[in-house]
């Protein structure tokens, strides 16, 4: 036992040593991540036929019957202007709160930090129903609209053209606890001092906002807008809720479609070929994701 | 530096304002968990006139609240104790030895995290029915475990690594093995680090919706937030009031123990991603 100790920097039997440590991790991660992905993939090829009641190996029919289809195609255009959207409102939003809290200016704030977190502890059901109740046609919204002389407040949920939207708000709303928190404490991180030198050299609010504190807390913005953007492209809970994704598809996204496709109509393969494609762009923000952590 | 008091004044309006958006809908789940169900939409905005508990006597004695309930205490008590258990020596594993591929394991753990439901889902739906686990609170037990790992594995190297080694090596010149030394010195000056995780885990595992809702086949396994979906029916009326006062019925225990560990998972959060 003594004899490794006493050489503690360079062992070469460090790799022997480290693997009892991160069996139950690797043993977790291949059941749960590395083997149902390569299942979960290899169902693409499948389809499942009512008339013969056979799952049948169908090759790429799947991904092709997937570009014929307009409610994936108005799903995927979806999903780009729900991520896109609430990744972009959430940090402005998150971005100005957090800016207010760190004022060195601002009483109480210990207080309203803990504030800010509030929503975050709440269940994304809880929450999806909250917003559900207040864009009832004669919900609170409404009821509020019509008290300052709306006189016919648009039925939020079933109105193809609010749909989305009202999913986009209440999700925004749900995520502004986290980005704000850690935009926040990457403000914190910056020396003071730096930005009064901005200040003695006479740089006005933009030029020290866009040349000082922005590019302090560059990595911190880039990983918590990559997190978000994965959270928000897989999110489910939200538009579950609210919509259903509807009305007809107005507010279908690519998770919810992936869901109705595998339990509501019995198409695993297709729901497979629908997640599929979302794994191939959220790639592409992983490999970013990865590489501002790691870097 | 100074500032103009009118500006000071604005800045304090401003922060209130966004925390009473943030707090308003909270408020109105309160505000109709107390009302009538006639009341709850003659007047959607105000403070309930006269207060009722009967929509917290119908979800506790008339709907399978304790069931649920005990189901989603069960995953979630589970949950916190496995993602301890696997995550504290995959840290410090992580945090202490130099192996072969440690950046792939690194790089695959935070790719986990991407991973779209569905896939998982249908993918698991194999695993979890080759070990008899589907439909079986273990099954989403194992799940919530493996989404907790990317973060809390992370987090804990980050507190590890602030350890210095040298205390850990003059117990191993005693004779002190890796694995003691990781119980007997390094976990117990990492408890906020643990306090952490264990929030996090239970956070994720109380509030999970998806897994959940595919995993189990019928009321006697549901989760909570399962139990909550099932109030919208299928295209039926809504009961709001039940509705909120089992919503909140839901929320309350996490919301405790989130005030109770906030500060961990906080300083936890920022701390990884700020070094």
């Amino acid at each position: 036992m003594s004899r490794s100790a006493s050489v503690p920097r360079r062992n070469f039997d460090q790799e022997r040593r480290a693997l009892p440590f991160l069996t139950p991790a690797l043993l977790v991660l291949c059941m749960i991540s590395l083997y149902p992905l390569i299942q979960g993939v290899s169902r693409v090829f499948y389809a499942y036929r009512a008339l013969t009641q056979e799952t049948v190996f169908v090759g790429f029919e799947n991904f092709q019957l997937l570009f014929q289809d307009p409610t994936f195609i108005r799903a995927f255009s979806n999903s780009l202007v729900w991520v896109v959207t609430s990744v972009g409102m959430m940090f402005l939003l998150s971005y100005g709160l957090a800016t207010m809290l760190n004022s060195e200016h601002l009483r109480l704030r210990r207080f309203f930090r803990s504030m800010t977190l509030i929503p975050w502890a709440l269940p994304g059901v809880v929450i999806s129903l909250i917003w559900r109740y207040i864009f009832l046609p004669n919900g609170p919204l409404n009821a509020a609209l019509s008290a300052v002389g709306v006189a016919h407040p648009p039925t939020w949920l079933t109105n193809p053209q609010l749909a989305l939207w009202t999913c986009i708000i209440a999700n925004v709303w749900m995520q502004i606890p986290f980005v704000t928190i850690m935009l926040l404490a990457g403000l914190q991180a910056i020396d003071r001092q730096v930005i009064e030198a901005a200040a003695i050299d006479g740089a006005n609010y933009l030029q020290t906002q866009l040349h000082v504190i922005l590019p302090s807390v560059k990595k911190v913005v880039l990983i918590v807008l990559t997190l978000e953007a994965i959270w928000t492209f897989n999110s489910f809970d939200i538009v579950f809720v609210l919509t259903k994704g509807g009305p007809g598809s107005a507010s279908m996204t690519l998770p919810l479609y992936a869901y109705q496709n595998a339990f509501m109509y019995y198409q695993a393969g297709y729901g497979a070929a629908i997640g599929v494609i979302i794994l191939l762009i959220l790639l592409i923000a992983v490999v970013f994701y990865i590489r501002e952590v790691l870097e | 530096m100074r500032i103009h008091p009118v500006k000071r004044v604005l800045l304090h309006v401003a922060v209130v304002l966004a925390i009473a958006v943030l707090a308003f809908p909270i408020l109105l789940l309160v505000f109709n968990a107390l009302k009538t169900e006639s009341d709850i939409f003659a007047s959607p905005m105000g403070v309930p006139t006269h207060v009722t508990w009967e929509n917290f006597r119908l979800v506790l004695f008339e709907s399978s609240f304790f069931v649920n309930l005990r189901n989603s205490a069960i995953v979630a008590a589970a949950t916190v104790i496995l993602a301890v258990l696997v995550t504290a020596p995959a840290g410090y594993a992580l945090s202490r030895f130099r192996f072969r591929g440690k950046t792939l394991f690194s790089m695959w753990l935070l790719a986990t995290q991407s991973f779209p439901g569905i896939i998982m889902v249908l993918g698991l739906f194999t695993v979890l029915n080759t070990y008899d686990l589907l439909n079986t609170l273990p099954g989403l037990i194992i799940m919530h475990t493996s989404f907790s790992m990317p973060f809390s594995i992370w987090l804990l190297k980050g507190y590890f690594d602030k350890i210095p080694v040298e205390l850990e090596e003059a117990a191993h010149i005693d004779g002190c093995s890796r694995l003691r030394s990781l119980v007997k010195i390094v976990l117990p000056l990492s408890v906020p680090g643990l306090l952490a995780v264990a929030t996090f885990s239970l956070l994720l595992s109380w509030n999970e919706f998806f897994f959940a809702l595919v995993i189990m086949r019928d009321n006697a396994h549901y989760t909570l937030p399962v139990f909550l979906s099932r109030f919208l029916g299928s295209g039926g009326v809504v009961q709001w009031g039940p509705l909120s006062a089992a919503a909140l019925l839901v929320s309350l225990p996490v919301f405790i123990l989130f005030l109770l560990g906030q500060r961990y998972l906080v300083s936890g959060l920022t701390g990884g991603a700020i070094k």
